[in-house]
């Protein structure tokens, strides 16, 4: 059943990988480019991949990574070094391989006839959204950006968004690039000046929320990306779920884009590290 | 070259085309792995518990990992038996392939609830009954730890059905041969063995447990060697067949169980790592035994030879 090509009808395959380039961007964070033909022609804006980060038995599980771009065969990856898995991963060199599931979850939604949106990246979590901007810019879409991070040396994926974006706002916490402070100060700013069709939203779940309440408060849609601890990816295992409005939802399959106003973001969690 | 092995194998009055299944929880229905596996392939699909009402599971985080391992902390969250049947049993419907319904309950009533709702439909092949999920507070592992509840969950669900009662048992408590003894006389076909073992892990930096239950189910291959003595010590015990798991992901794995007396095997963690791993194992044992020129894989099943080993110390 997973033959030769089971990647173009959109399904996911296990597919052997081989690192082409594993760049530090900033401390403790990574960009991996893996030679992926099969995931990258099949992946959408959104989905994720199911890395292995270990040959043999520990670690055991595999971790899950959002889709940051792809281009030709290559899959890249945006990391943040968390836990033991990550920081084998931090140790790849180009020539390694391993094998990953993928295209995997559901991917953000483009609704018909959207003329401006507007993108919120919390640190590495522009990982799912580089894909998507340029993606939204091929269809002629003017995208904003909002970037946040804690410095501007973990100001990530900027030089993706500033190639494609008509607009791309900067908050650092220490103040050393753009607005000091958080994105969502950022957000409320913009949602008050301009009008957007929809919002993407991606970072720490604190913040995931409050552009979620600041985009229902100025009535645009509001998309997430949530991340949790996966063990199958695939959907089986129901270790991912998220609360929401009809249910406990996985963050693999039904995931991990939710739209916001479905999220009962009380219930749910702040992704732990893995 | 020798030819293919006779595969086949049975488990009470259920016949399956090789010994390989899915262990409960860790694959679904098998609907979520048919991009990955050719469900066909498989001895049996052994689906995700399934009580007689919906139920929610434990809060999250359900999952923390280990050395060689991982906890759980799912808490049998299920759609309950009408939508099983509804969706699941109506989908596996179309595969050729044996399915083993894994039944969950709070009280015996609704085991034996569940198993006569199940027989009403009448598409599941057999029936694994789990009195050992260490994830909930009421019924699952709390029937598992004694024999006298193991047995009468095992005589209420016997009473409801003449197919293949499996009872699923759990490392956690003194003697397990005790229990398989119980659930063998109270009308159990066969036991499998073993579910997760009762374990935590902490998160240094919060002080606090990493699941939000506090405490959870150890599997993976971490937990193989207490698996493996486990099955080893019941299947010398008791006269009904052992389905072996707790920590397979290879076929040399997989054999190891088979020589320490199982009639059948389980994959369950190792679906995660790699989701190809039940139809490796299933090739591999093939290819163990071609290779040995052992006609047929039921020869291998208690063919470890224990006569040498030395008497355990005795006080």
């Amino acid at each position: 059943m997973c033959s030769e090509g089971a990647g173009l009808l959109g399904k996911p395959i296990v597919e052997p990988v081989t690192v082409v380039r594993n760049e530090r961007l900033a401390e403790g964070v990574g960009l991996l480019e893996l030679e992926s033909p099969r995931i990258a022609r099949a992946a959408r804006p959104g989905q994720f991949v199911h890395l292995r980060v270990a040959a043999g038995i520990d670690p055991l599980l595999r971790r899950p990574f959002s889709i940051h771009r792809v281009s030709g065969a290559h899959t890249e990856i945006l990391y943040q070094v968390l836990g033991k898995g990550t920081r084998l991963m931090s140790e790849w060199e180009a020539g390694e391989s391993t094998d990953a599931i993928g295209p995997l979850g559901t991917g953000w939604h483009v609704p018909d006839r959207v003329e401006h949106a507007l993108l919120v990246a919390g640190g590495v979590g522009a990982a799912p959204l580089g894909m998507l901007a340029e993606d939204l810019a091929d269809r002629g879409v003017a995208v904003t950006v909002a970037l946040g991070a804690p410095t501007s040396e973990r100001l990530v994926a900027r030089d993706t968004f500033e190639s494609v974006a008509r607009r791309v706002e900067i908050a650092t916490d220490d103040g050393s690039e753009g607005r000091t402070g958080y994105v969502t100060a950022l957000t409320e700013a913009l949602l008050a000046s301009s009008a957007y069709d929809v919002t993407y939203a991606c970072g720490p779940e604190v913040m995931a929320r409050v552009v979620a309440a600041q985009c229902a408060s100025a009535g645009v849609a509001c998309q997430v990306s949530l991340e949790r601890l996966m063990a199958c990816g695939v959907g089986a295992c129901l270790s991912c779920v998220v609360s929401t409005r009809s249910g406990l939802k996985r963050a693999c399959a039904d995931g991990p884009v939710f739209d916001a106003e479905e999220v009962l973001w009380d219930e749910s969690e702040i992704p732990p590290k893995h | 070259m020798s030819p293919a092995p006779d595969m086949r194998v049975a488990i009470g009055a259920l016949e399956l085309r090789n010994p390989v299944m899915t262990a409960s929880g860790t694959f679904a229905s098998g609907r979520e792995y048919a991009d990955f596996v050719d469900l066909e392939r498989l001895g049996a699909v052994v689906t995700k518990g399934v009580s007689l009402d919906p139920w929610q599971g434990n809060a999250s985080p359900r999952i923390a990992e280990t050395p060689a391992g991982m906890l759980n902390s799912i808490g049998l969250q299920n759609p309950g038996v009408e939508a099983f049947i509804s969706r699941d049993l109506e989908w596996l419907a179309g595969i050729d392939v044996p399915v083993i319904v894994n039944v969950s309950g709070h009280s015996v009533a609704e085991y034996a609830a569940v198993v006569r709702r199940l027989e009403e439909d009448g598409r599941a092949d057999a029936y694994e009954i789990n009195i050992s999920c260490p994830n909930v507070d009421e019924g699952g592992m709390a029937f598992g730890q004694e024999c006298a509840p193991a047995a009468s969950v095992i005589s209420a669900c016997r009473e409801q059905t003449g197919r293949t009662l499996i009872a699923k048992l759990s490392p956690n408590v003194t003697d397990i041969v005790e229990i398989a003894h119980a659930v063998a006389g109270a009308g159990a076909d066969a036991v499998s063995l073993i579910n997760t073992l009762l374990g935590m892990a902490i998160d240094i930096d919060a002080f606090k447990p990493c699941l939000a239950r506090g405490v959870g189910g150890l599997s993976g291959p971490a937990i193989k060697p207490v698996a493996l003595r486990m099955v080893w010590e019941v299947s010398s015990a008791v006269d009904v067949p052992v389905i072996g798991m707790g920590g397979i992901s290879n076929a040399e794995d997989a054999v190891e169980f088979l020589l320490a007396g199982a009639s059948a095997v389980a994959i369950g963690t190792a679906n995660f790592a790699d989701p190809q791993t039940t139809v490796k194992v299933v090739d591999g044992i093939s290819e163990f035994c071609r290779s040995r020129g052992i006609d047929r894989v039921a020869a291998l099943t208690g063919a470890l030879d224990d006569s040498a080993i030395a008497p355990r110390e005795t006080r």
